[in-house]
């Protein structure tokens, strides 16, 4: 106790209290044997570390194809980005399809999966994807515009299982993926989209 | 890297075992706060299993920049309130024959039994939030701010209640003296 | 087609600034992971972040995942939402997670998610309870992914639980999911009202698709 005006009384009160007290060995040793019992935590945050290291990973000869031909990964209906009623695009076909027939092999050492996300913003200036897999950062993942078109979009490793996602707009317009299902309004007034990745069903 | 930090890598890299040296860093620390908080040793020990056990299990949230002992003692905090908070409708648990049980031998200074079943008598009768600030403040030699991130309260508002303590505290000595 | 080696080295984040990956890489050591700022719930007052930390604490007691709730506070964060609506947030959510548990009992995280989301999404928690029964080697996430989907998009609630427990009862796979959620969603963007876009697609026996289902869908 450093007040140099408390009372002495209160003083030889916390200077009691601090004495230790007795502790019983036997009550560590329940709780070594409580900690035992469970299962061993996991960091969980490895997930977000494997976003920033460039890494290597085994793609089977079918995924690399098809990965070239970019057709794993989400569609988008062409034309303007919100869910609105038009969806009709010029051309009258959807300039990306949707692929999950095609099964990306994913071997069981490879535990992310490559994602490729695409969004069609013809008056974009800036998109990004935010979701679960990178803490929601607006600048983390930015997306590139395909040179000449209104076509955004970034590929990256994912872990086998539900994400949920957006896409951010000019770093302010949260947009969900016209072509993904919805996940239900977030609590902040906006309802993103979820991707499943993995045990052979890609989404 | 400090020495907890260096162990809570060990027990996330598999090795359970290690959990033990963290526990045996701190135990007798919590178990110091616990008692002094509850007033007797059985609830102390459920919040303290509770404790190291709800600590481990979060492990893999833990930051080597937290300090472990901050990050430890939020969850035992939790818990003695928890406990406290249970027991509430219970009558006073604090029993003479406890209290000297409670206290280690210190051979360097004299003391009696008295003196620490007074001591643990006096802190039970404060209330409990202002024993908790209290105890945070002079036992464990917290600052303002380290008690604030660990109770989630202001730091004046502690202060206030750490002062108020205090008062009681005085209050009380001028009581028995006037007796 | 492209041919490409079959170790395909692949930078993610090529476009990362320099000086980003670089306080990433500072920060990261072999078991440490860093996310892109040592720990971003630190950006929630100190009040918000404590009882945060109190629910994460109780979502591991209770062995529920705790990445969904961080999730949720991080999108907080970045949407700048305040610090009470965070809390409130990541309240309910932890609420809904022990109501898919309490119904379902012990399946994977990603699974516990989704069904989660179907309460939220509005269904009651009992209509979850038909999927309790588990079948080996099946997993319920894209059933329980488009069944969140189509309450949020407007369908009945009860009528896509009954059509999304229907299809799982007579052992649909995901790719019929699809489908189904797929033709829906297509019909709704036509400006269809939600819950008679579903009617019509389920009206086919088995929820099979009809004949001409295929083509339909492409016809947007």
């Amino acid at each position: 106790m450093t007040d140099s005006d408390q009372h002495p009384y209160v003083e030889w009160i916390a200077r009691e209290a601090q004495r230790p007290v007795v502790t019983d060995q036997a009550a560590r040793e329940r709780i070594m044997m409580a900690v035992r019992a469970e299962p061993v935590p996991v960091r969980r945050s490895r997930v977000w570390a494997r976003v920033f290291e460039p890494r290597s990973f085994r793609v089977s000869p079918v995924g690399t194809t098809l990965l070239a031909a970019g057709l794993v990964g989400i569609g988008v209906i062409a034309g303007k980005v919100v869910n609105n009623r038009d969806v009709r695009p010029p051309g009258g076909e959807p300039s990306v399809s949707v692929a999950v027939q095609p099964r990306l092999p994913v071997s069981s050492s490879v535990v992310d999966t490559v994602v490729k996300f695409v969004f069609v913003a013809p008056q974009a200036s800036k998109v990004s994807v935010v979701g679960d897999f990178n803490g929601w950062n607006a600048t983390t993942t930015p997306m590139v515009r395909t040179p000449n078109s209104a076509v955004w979009t970034v590929t990256l490793p994912l872990t086998t299982g539900r994400h949920v996602y957006s896409f951010v707009v000019d770093g302010s317009s949260w947009i969900a993926d016209p072509a993904a299902p919805l996940a239900p309004d977030d609590g902040f007034g906006h309802a993103s989209s979820v991707r499943i990745v993995g045990r052979g069903s890609a989404l | 890297m400090s020495d907890d930090a260096a162990d809570v890598q060990r027990v996330l890299a598999g090795d359970v075992d290690a959990y033990a040296a963290l526990v045996d860093r701190y135990y007798d620390r919590c178990a110091r706060f616990a008692v002094r908080m509850l007033g007797n040793r059985d609830d102390a020990e459920d919040a303290l299993q509770v404790t190291f056990v709800r600590a481990y299990r979060a492990l893999d949230r833990y930051q080597e920049r937290d300090r472990f002992s901050a990050w430890l003692y939020r969850i035992l905090v939790n818990q003695c309130r928890s406990i406290a908070a249970r027991r509430a409708h219970r009558e006073k648990v604090f029993v003479r024959e406890e209290a000297l049980l409670l206290n280690a031998p210190d051979r360097s200074t004299s003391w009696t039994g008295e003196d620490e079943e007074f001591v643990q008598r006096v802190l039970s009768e404060l209330d409990p939030l202002l024993r908790e600030a209290f105890l945070l403040k002079y036992i464990e030699e917290m600052s303002y701010e380290e008690m604030s991130t660990l109770t989630g309260v202001g730091v004046s508002a502690l202060k206030m209640r750490v002062k108020r303590a205090c008062d009681r505290l005085r209050e009380r000595w001028e009581r028995i003296k006037h007796d | 087609m492209i041919q490409l080696p079959t170790t395909v080295r692949f930078r993610a984040y090529r476009r990362v600034s320099t000086s980003l990956l670089a306080v990433a890489l500072c920060l990261s050591s072999a078991r440490i992971a860093a996310t892109q700022e040592p720990d971003p719930l630190l950006r929630l007052d100190p009040s918000s972040r404590f009882a945060v930390d109190l629910m994460l604490d109780s979502a591991n007691a209770e062995h529920l995942p705790t990445r969904p709730l961080v999730s949720r506070a991080l999108e907080g964060i970045t949407r700048k939402a305040d610090g009470k609506r965070i809390v409130d947030a990541v309240r309910k959510e932890l609420g809904y997670l022990r109501t898919a548990r309490a119904v379902l009992g012990g399946v994977p995280d990603d699974e516990l998610s989704a069904a989660a989301a179907v309460v939220e999404a509005g269904a009651k928690p009992a209509q979850l309870a038909a999927f309790r029964t588990r079948h080996k080697d099946r997993n319920d996430l894209a059933a329980f992914t488009y069944w969140a989907d189509l309450i949020t998009r407007g369908v009945p609630a009860e009528d896509a639980s009954s059509a999304i427990t229907k299809l799982w009862q007579d052992g649909a796979d995901d790719a019929t999911f699809y489908s189904l959620w797929k033709s829906v969603q297509s019909d709704i963007l036509q400006g269809l009202n939600p819950g008679a876009a579903l009617q019509n697609r389920i009206r086919a026996p088995s929820g099979k698709t009809p004949p001409d289902g295929p083509q339909e869908s492409q016809s947007q």
